[in-house]
């Protein structure tokens, strides 16, 4: 018996979709076991404990969702670039710079303007931040065809060493004068913070978050732009002829995505540490927003619904070093988790493309060719 | 700047650029059958702490390099079955290798975050050559990994140029379908030859702990380094020697930083050299990109497309 891949002609169902992404993280979760027990720890004691943190207490539910909300915008802002076969994997600098933007309006604007008002210019501010830092690679891919992938990914650590430099490498307008010894960013004005729900951590970048998901579906599905971005990424030949500017859609998709993921920034200032604060940005939104976008297969309420789900096991994984039955296990088990997921998750991706079948069922279709659905199939190919 | 500054400069360029040198030759490889690993990042770091550990643990270096390739390899083989059994998109399949090979390898240092690594790669003055004024400075008083990489982009070039098999890589890379016609097996050319780029960039991983950063510092172990190759290979036209050059290129400004500040110059923040590497990276992809956009001079015709006889 041989096994072989057969591309299936028909639509799969969205209930196969989730059983392979279900099993991918079953999967996936297996695989970080190995390395889990390779360390000494033991999954049967981390992974409930894991669960426990992220998902069965008030506190854990609410700390998840605060940590979902910029992953929803850099789960989007990778999404939208995917739909036309682009890669945006700059998220975490344009996060970067929508925050340092974002903190200037709440340092420098907010004060002299109602809250309402101040909340709006701050998150301006951040898409504009994440805007500008994606738009040099768009150019450049727009107008010379260089691999947005690798200049997106690479100006992630020049915004990096900017934003450390306004923090520690000088007195800029960032930092807060009141702190020599141990630079820290200046606290914003309470203007600028964003209103959180009751004592949680949960802020208002969650309605931001879910109006930005809201609209790509609506901008997708329902608009000429959307369609025009779907064609383009399928083939730019057949969007060159029905008269779509490719470079235009090129430059305004990218812009999209970055000032989604800029928004992120200037929520996570506004909304969670109430300053410039480089050591709290960099936890690697920008790239988990890549599997969250990959995961959720582009689909803007997909991409709310995984956010939650990695939101939560990056919650648990810091909240499993204060917990006394986590085992000294370090906060990095939740990036190795989600890189695993995604792993499992590619490859579960065949068997939503392909079917497995054995040679013996395909001899016995050739030497049956009269049955219904292989013969169905073969008109429909022989059409041109 | 006095002689002595710049000496030595150069001679940090050449040991910041080696690490650069086994990855580019190993994506090159990956490259010409075909596969392109944008894993290379996620390969160099796991090749890094599995060769901190390995080292630490038997006290050589040696066993740390060979832990290291291994480790590279491996996460090499996860790209190639995804790439070429599973026929994923691979773009996403080697973002995946560098989101999970960085999530393992930090998760795998946190115990030893911070520590110094007590055996490290000496320093080999080759007899003769290192006498010669400045050039012996700069090029024969490295350690032997250098001279190793010299090494493996001979045997590289030659592989590529005037082998059968290289011949049949190439052919594996411009054109699976003549390949497979030939009798060739794609899929096999393909799985090896990411392997073996997997094994160089552990390799590169592994030179970096070893001979270039004092401690294991996370992901900050590598910062980026892995991407600079993969943009040093399109810059290299995916030749090996032209990758050693262009190593050297971008070694030195890695290296700058130490040059400026070695030289008194603290006129521009610390933070803005840091950035040097990779604006340079940039720049020199969007030159290139202006000057070749429409031959894309060099890389392999099929290189990124899943080959399946199928559906050829």
């Amino acid at each position: 018996m041989q096994l072989r891949l057969e591309r299936r002609l028909e639509k799969t169902h969205a209930g196969h979709r989730v059983l392979v992404t279900v099993l991918s993280i079953l999967a996936a979760l297996v695989l970080g076991a190995v390395f889990l027990s390779l360390t000494g720890a033991s999954p049967l004691l981390v992974y409930p404990e894991m669960f426990r943190a992220a998902f069965l207490s008030w506190y854990g539910i609410t700390d998840t969702l605060a940590v979902a909300i910029p992953l929803i915008l850099t789960g989007l802002a990778a999404a939208v670039a995917f739909r036309m076969q682009l890669y945006n994997i700059g998220a975490e600098g344009q996060l970067y710079v929508g925050a340092i933007l974002g903190s200037w309006a709440a340092l420098a604007l907010a004060p002299q303007l109602p809250k309402p008002l101040a909340i709006f210019v701050v998150f301006l501010f951040g898409a504009i931040g994440g805007a500008l830092w994606v738009l040099p690679p768009a150019l450049a891919k727009a107008w010379l065809g260089t691999s947005e992938i690798i200049t997106t990914l690479l100006l992630n650590f020049v915004a990096l060493y900017l934003m450390r430099y306004l923090i520690f490498g000088s007195a800029s307008f960032w930092r807060d004068p009141a702190t020599t010894n141990f630079p820290q960013g200046k606290p914003l004005p309470e203007e600028a913070f964003l209103p959180v729900l009751g004592l949680t951590r949960v802020h208002f970048g969650l309605a931001v978050a879910l109006l930005a998901a809201v609209l790509l579906f609506v901008l997708f599905s329902r608009t000429r732009f959307g369609y025009d971005v779907r064609v383009v990424g399928d083939s730019p030949g057949a969007a060159l002829y029905a008269g779509i500017s490719v470079r235009r859609t090129i430059v305004v998709v990218m812009l999209i995505s970055g000032s989604l993921a800029g928004l992120a920034g200037a929520g996570e200032v506004a909304g969670i540490a109430h300053a410039l604060d480089p050591a709290g940005l960099a936890v690697n939104f920008g790239y988990t927003g890549i599997i969250v976008a990959a995961l959720a297969r582009s689909s803007p309420f997909g991409v709310v619904v995984v956010a939650v789900l990695l939101g939560g096991l990056q919650n648990a994984g810091t909240a499993l070093q204060s917990i006394p039955g986590g085992g000294g296990v370090p906060v990095e088990v939740s990036f190795m988790l989600q890189g695993a997921i995604l792993l499992c998750a590619l490859a579960g991706e065949l068997f939503i493309r392909y079917r497995l079948k054995t040679r013996q069922s395909v001899v016995a279709e050739i030497l049956e060719p009269t049955q219904q659905k292989s013969g169905s199939a073969t008109t429909e190919r022989a059409q041109p | 700047m006095n002689e002595a500054v710049w000496v030595l400069t150069l001679a940090a360029a050449v040991s910041a650029g080696t690490p650069l040198v086994f990855a580019a030759v190993g994506e090159i490889l990956a490259e010409r059958s075909g596969v392109l690993n944008l894993g290379v990042e996620g390969m160099m770091l796991l090749g890094a702490v599995t060769a901190f550990l390995a080292a630490a643990a038997s006290g050589s270096p040696w066993a740390g390099l060979l832990t290291g390739m291994v480790a590279g390899g491996g996460l090499a083989f996860v790209h190639a079955f995804l790439s070429v059994t599973m026929r994923a998109n691979q773009i996403v399949s080697g973002l995946a290798l560098v989101i999970f090979g960085t999530g393992l390898a930090t998760f795998l240092g946190n115990p030893i975050e911070g520590n110094p690594l007590k055996p490290s790669v000496v320093d080999f003055r080759v007899p003769v050559l290192a006498d010669i004024p400045v050039v012996g400075r700069i090029l024969f008083d490295q350690d032997p990994l250098v001279y190793a990489s010299w090494v493996v982009v001979g045997l590289a070039a030659f592989y590529l140029t005037r082998t059968r098999t290289g011949l049949a890589l190439r052919a594996c890379g411009e054109s699976p379908e003549t390949a497979d016609a030939m009798g060739l097996s794609v899929a096999r050319l393909r799985y090896a030859h990411v392997v073996v780029g997997g094994l160089l960039a552990g390799a590169g991983g592994a030179y970096q702990i070893l001979a270039r950063v004092p401690s294991w510092s996370g992901a900050g172990t590598t910062a980026g380094i892995g991407w600079i190759a993969l943009a040093l290979v399109v810059f290299a036209a995916w030749r090996p020697w032209r990758a050693l050059l262009g190593a050297y290129l971008f070694g030195a400004a890695l290296a700058a930083n130490f040059a400026l500040q070695a030289a008194g110059v603290n006129a521009i923040p610390a933070e803005f050299l840091s950035m040097l590497p990779y604006l340079l990276t940039i720049l020199v992809l969007v030159i290139l990109s202006a000057s070749s956009a429409r031959k894309r001079l060099g890389a392999p015709a099929a290189l990124g497309v899943p080959y399946a006889r199928e559906e050829r």
